[in-house]
């Protein structure tokens, strides 16, 4: 496959690098399009679990963007009830073939640690994050406590 | 080959008259034709034959030889959705054909035992028979053999023995080339066959004669009943096959011919009449010229005509040679004339090699340098012939879809580039990528379009030497397509039934099952149960309602360019549909049918799309209409140095249609070829061609056929892709108002001058101007339906926009991702019209961005 020698790179050099805040990388049986892993956030009220997180690479990999979904329930206003989340690196105008996934990975860790409400997916919560923080604190900590996973131990 | 140099080209004429095959095991007959090839070269190929195990196709071909050619014949079964394959086939050795008939190769007729090598060694799955005429060489015996084993090898033992159990007694039946029996066939009725074949050549040849009403030349003579006779002429020749008594098939050849009549003789010319003398013996009376012969008069062969002079005598004239003789030719006549054919092509060689002024300083050159122009045009698109009038005007003919015109269709709508003064020197010059002529002024390191050669007319020159900016004005343009349509009409009309309800099937089924140029005739069309007489409202009707239909993205035949471009392409998921490829020929004639009845379809196809059909170079650019992120990563590799990005590319790629993913490779070992800074150009061009191609080249080829069917493909060279559009989909009167209401700008105010006088020109301008002006902002010339609120971008909703950028020395400039019109900041009413005008007429494709 003509993106494989690339994704697998990639994916060596993730597990090389070690990123504290994205961890336990594994590829779909067979089918090196379909990664894996949990974002472990540092900042609260994100750092009370850990974010499971699906990424699927596209056939005609590095000409179209990968795509990043969450799989663990978030209570976050850039990241919808579905799982979707609205990153602009990996946007059909910004997107280049050069751009590497552990840069993707990175930018997704600063999202989920720092919220940016001004381009929203969940516009109530956006609200809520800007006009009354310490609610939204309150609110994602729990959500966070009963819908994420559990954070590694080291 | 080496041996070109001591041996003559001769003419010989081979007929290719029948099959008979094994039955095989498959439950589908074979649709079969026969290939042939001189030294595997020059392929000729016959008429397919539908469905059979016994196929007739009596087509004469005259094919150059030398005596040591090698003709290979190859028998293949022609298949609609797969490759055809081969039957079998058998290589014949020329040079042992003539040493056994002493160099004579005349009414010879040839049964060949066609041989299949599958896995399981060499198998015999019929025989070939075909006639060899008209080749003479003298001292074969002299003639040095070639010096190759192989040709030895070849001379097997004796073959099976013969077979034809009816052979008659003239029968010299022998083995020679192994699996090849020939005898020579009795005169009379080799006379016979030659007189049929050529008769049904001569009927073909009617459907050539050109359309010279529009000149008013009497000349017509020859093209008289030209489209009349050109639907009987196919049948017609079937059914004169060439059965000659004393050959023992006849029986089984006179059933062959789609008409089915039985023909043992030729009916006599018009004017000729058989009767008996006092013995009880034959003569023919011509009462045209008041003359008696003993022999049978043939029908005049191909190129010739029989004319009178004024004071009646009647004289025939061969438009092969230009000649003109008294005497009718008949086969002896004939076979001289041939030989000498050969002979000339010799002379002509030997000619070209001596002169005694430099070339250039001679009158003749022209000839050369046409012969040399004609040669860099490449041969003829296939189906094509060339051929010449009664008065010397070249014309071309074309048999796929039987029509005829005066333009070269090598070079139709192209430039012209000969009878040009020569540049100044440091001058060159070039194309865009476009195919629009420009000129480098290598002394100052320049480009312009403008003509530098004293006397050239003001604006770069087009196709008829005439000035491009009248040359291109698109009325211009549809009147010389509106004129090859008439010109290439059919009388009475065809009517086409339809329910409303069944309308995609209905019609599929009646435009296949008509010959692809009987939808020229006028249409007439009726809805069942409704009473509206077709005097083309119902037709305009039915283009609407079935292109609608056939363009669906539902019927997953075509799909939308993107989600925010509503253009179609093919589809290259459609393959799901088995019958898919029938679908993508139906619909290619429809579109053909719309372009040349001058009816429009209900939406249109992408820029690209109609690019193809042109056959026009497909560039990077072209990708951003249709995937403008793939376009974006493409120009990111373009302007970027790649080496050290990490990009692990290679020259392979992938795609993935209903969750299949195709894997592709660019070139030969692409896999294994990494794409660096040096090679990235070669690689976004495979790209690009990848990119535009993927999984719809056999759609596309199936589509392009159907449309070539009925209409030529040359015939739409006078248009770019804008154009196209523009025919296929009409012009739509523009709503300037509401134009103007949902335009925003930027660094412009509504109240700007410029903008005042931009919408003044809009106002004032007609509507093909209107039309091309929104064609070249926003790509397409179709307003939305909820009209111009509704104008869709690249990324969703995006309003006209006019943009104040640049100077006043600069054209306009177009975004149209961004439906965005850059308007310099003009010093007048005057410079804005002339600014944009020029933008909108001349620097279509590539002033823009």
């Amino acid at each position: 496959m003509a993106a494989s020698r690339r994704i697998q790179k990639e994916l060596n050099d993730i597990k090389t690098a070690g990123i504290k805040s994205f961890r336990d990388v594994t590829v779909a049986e067979g089918n090196l399009l379909s990664w894996t892993g949990v974002i472990v956030p540092e900042n609260p009220p994100f750092n009370k679990g850990a974010f499971r997180i699906e990424i699927t690479f596209p056939a005609e990999y590095p000409f179209k963007p990968p795509k990043i979904s969450f799989k663990t329930k978030i209570y976050h206003p850039n990241i919808d009830e579905k799982g979707q989340v609205c990153l602009p690196i990996i946007s059909a105008e910004n997107w280049k073939p050069a751009t590497k996934t552990e840069q993707v990975i990175q930018a997704l860790i600063q999202l989920v640690n720092d919220p940016e409400p001004d381009h929203p997916l969940r516009a109530d919560l956006a609200e809520e994050f800007t006009k009354d923080k310490r609610k939204f604190f309150k609110n994602a900590e729990d959500y966070t406590k009963k819908f994420g996973e559990k954070r590694p131990a080291d | 080959m080496a041996e070109q140099n001591h041996s003559n080209y001769y003419q010989l004429s081979v007929t290719v008259e029948c099959a008979h095959l094994r039955v095989g095991t498959s439950f589908l007959k074979p649709n079969p034709y026969v290939e042939i090839l001189v030294d595997e070269r020059n392929s000729r190929k016959t008429e397919v034959v539908k469905c059979t195990y016994q196929p007739k196709w009596n087509e004469e071909f005259t094919l150059l030889v030398t005596p040591y050619s090698f003709l290979h014949f190859r028998l293949l079964n022609h298949s609609t959705f797969r490759k055809d394959s081969v039957v079998g086939d058998k290589r014949l050795s020329l040079y042992e054909v003539l040493v056994h008939f002493d160099g004579k190769c005349e009414h010879l007729e040839l049964t060949m035992d066609l041989i299949s090598e599958k896995h399981d060694g060499r198998v015999k799955v019929g025989e070939l028979i075909a006639l060899l005429h008209g080749m003479k060489v003298e001292n074969i015996m002299h003639l040095p053999p070639l010096a190759q084993t192989e040709l030895q090898n070849t001379i097997g033992p004796v073959a099976a023995a013969s077979i034809d159990q009816h052979s008659p007694s003239t029968d010299t039946r022998s083995g020679l080339n192994t699996g090849v029996r020939a005898r020579s066939r009795p005169p009379d009725a080799a006379v016979i066959v030659n007189n049929a074949s050529t008769n049904a050549v001569i009927s073909q040849g009617a459907i050539a004669a050109p359309q010279t009403a529009p000149h008013g030349t009497a000349a017509a003579s020859g093209a008289l009943a030209a489209t009349a006779c050109a639907n009987g002429a196919a049948s017609g020749a079937g059914a004169v096959n060439g059965t000659a008594p004393g050959d023992g098939r006849s029986g089984a050849n006179a059933a062959a011919g789609g008409s089915g009549t039985i023909v043992q003789e030729e009916p006599l010319p018009a004017g000729w009449e058989m009767r008996y003398d006092v013995y009880g013996r034959r003569y023919y009376v011509d009462h045209n010229s008041r003359s008696t012969s003993w022999e049978r008069p043939q029908a005049l062969p191909k190129g010739w005509e029989m004319r009178r002079d004024p004071r009646g005598r009647i004289y025939y004239v061969d438009h092969n040679t230009r000649t003109t003789t008294w005497q009718r030719p008949n086969t002896e006549r004939l076979q001289h004339f041939q030989h000498w054919q050969g002979e000339r092509q010799h002379v002509v060689r030997e000619g070209n090699q001596r002169f005694l002024y430099p070339p250039s300083a001679q009158g003749g050159a022209v000839a050369a340098t046409t012969s040399e122009e004609e040669e860099s045009l490449g041969p003829l698109p296939s189906g094509w012939e060339k051929r010449v009038q009664p008065d010397g005007r070249v014309y071309f003919v074309n048999h796929k879809n039987r029509t005829t015109q005066w333009e070269d269709p090598r070079t139709q709508g192209q430039e012209v580039g000969s009878d040009e003064p020569p540049l100044p020197p440091g001058w060159e010059i070039r194309l865009t990528e476009e195919g629009v002529r420009y000129f480098v002024d290598h002394n100052t390191r320049t480009t312009t379009f403008q003509d530098p050669r004293p006397g050239a007319p003001k604006g770069p020159k087009g196709v008829y030497g005439v000035p491009r900016a009248y040359e291109r004005s698109f009325r211009w343009k549809l009147s010389q397509f509106r004129y090859l349509c008439q010109s290439n009409v059919l009388p009475s009309h065809i009517k086409i039934t339809v329910t409303r309800q069944t309308l995609f099937e209905d019609s599929y089924h009646q435009v296949m099952r008509l010959p692809a140029y009987e939808l020229r005739r006028r249409l007439y069309i009726i809805f069942r149960g409704e009473e509206g007489l077709d005097y083309g409202g119902v037709s305009r009707e039915w283009f609407f309602l079935l292109s609608h239909e056939v363009l669906n993205p539902m019927y997953c035949l075509f799909e939308y360019a993107n989600k925010n471009n509503y253009s179609l392409q093919i589809n290259p998921a459609s393959y799901v549909n088995p019958d898919h490829l029938l679908y993508f020929k139906f619909i290619g004639r429809f579109i053909a049918m719309a372009l040349y009845h001058g009816r429009f379809i209900y939406s249109g196809f992408t820029m690209p799309f109609y690019k193809r059909m042109l056959n026009k170079k497909l560039t990077m650019k072209d990708i951003e209409s249709i995937d403008p992120e793939f376009y974006n990563s493409l120009v990111w590799i373009r302007d970027n140095n790649i080496d050290d990005c990490g990009l692990e590319m290679y020259f392979s790629v992938d795609f993935e249609v209903l969750g299949q993913v195709i894997h592709h490779e660019l070139k030969d070992l692409g896999d294994k070829i990494r794409v660096d800074e040096t090679n990235k150009e070669e690689y976004l061009r495979l790209m690009t061609e990848w990119r535009m191609t993927r999984g719809i080249e056999d759609q596309t080829k199936a589509f392009l056929d159907g449309f070539n069917e009925v209409v030529p493909l040359e015939w739409l060279k006078y248009f770019d892709e804008r154009e196209l559009e523009l025919m296929l989909c009409g012009m739509q009167e523009v709503d300037v108002d509401d134009w103007q209401r949902n335009t925003i700008y930027r660094h412009y105010t509504r109240n700007s001058k410029q903008v005042a006088w931009f919408w003044q020109f809009v106002r004032q301008t007609d509507s093909e101007k209107r039309a091309r002006l929104l064609q070249f902002v926003t790509g397409t010339c179709r307003v939305p339906v909820g009209g111009f609120a509704e104008l869709m971008g690249s990324n969703g909703p995006q309003r006209f926009c006019i943009e104040k950028v640049g100077k006043e020395t600069w054209l306009p400039r177009s975004h149209t991702c961004f439906n965005r019109l850059d308007l310099p900041p003009y010093k007048s009413y005057d410079q804005l019209v002339e600014k944009l005008n020029y933008a909108i007429e001349e620097t279509e494709g590539f002033g823009q961005e």
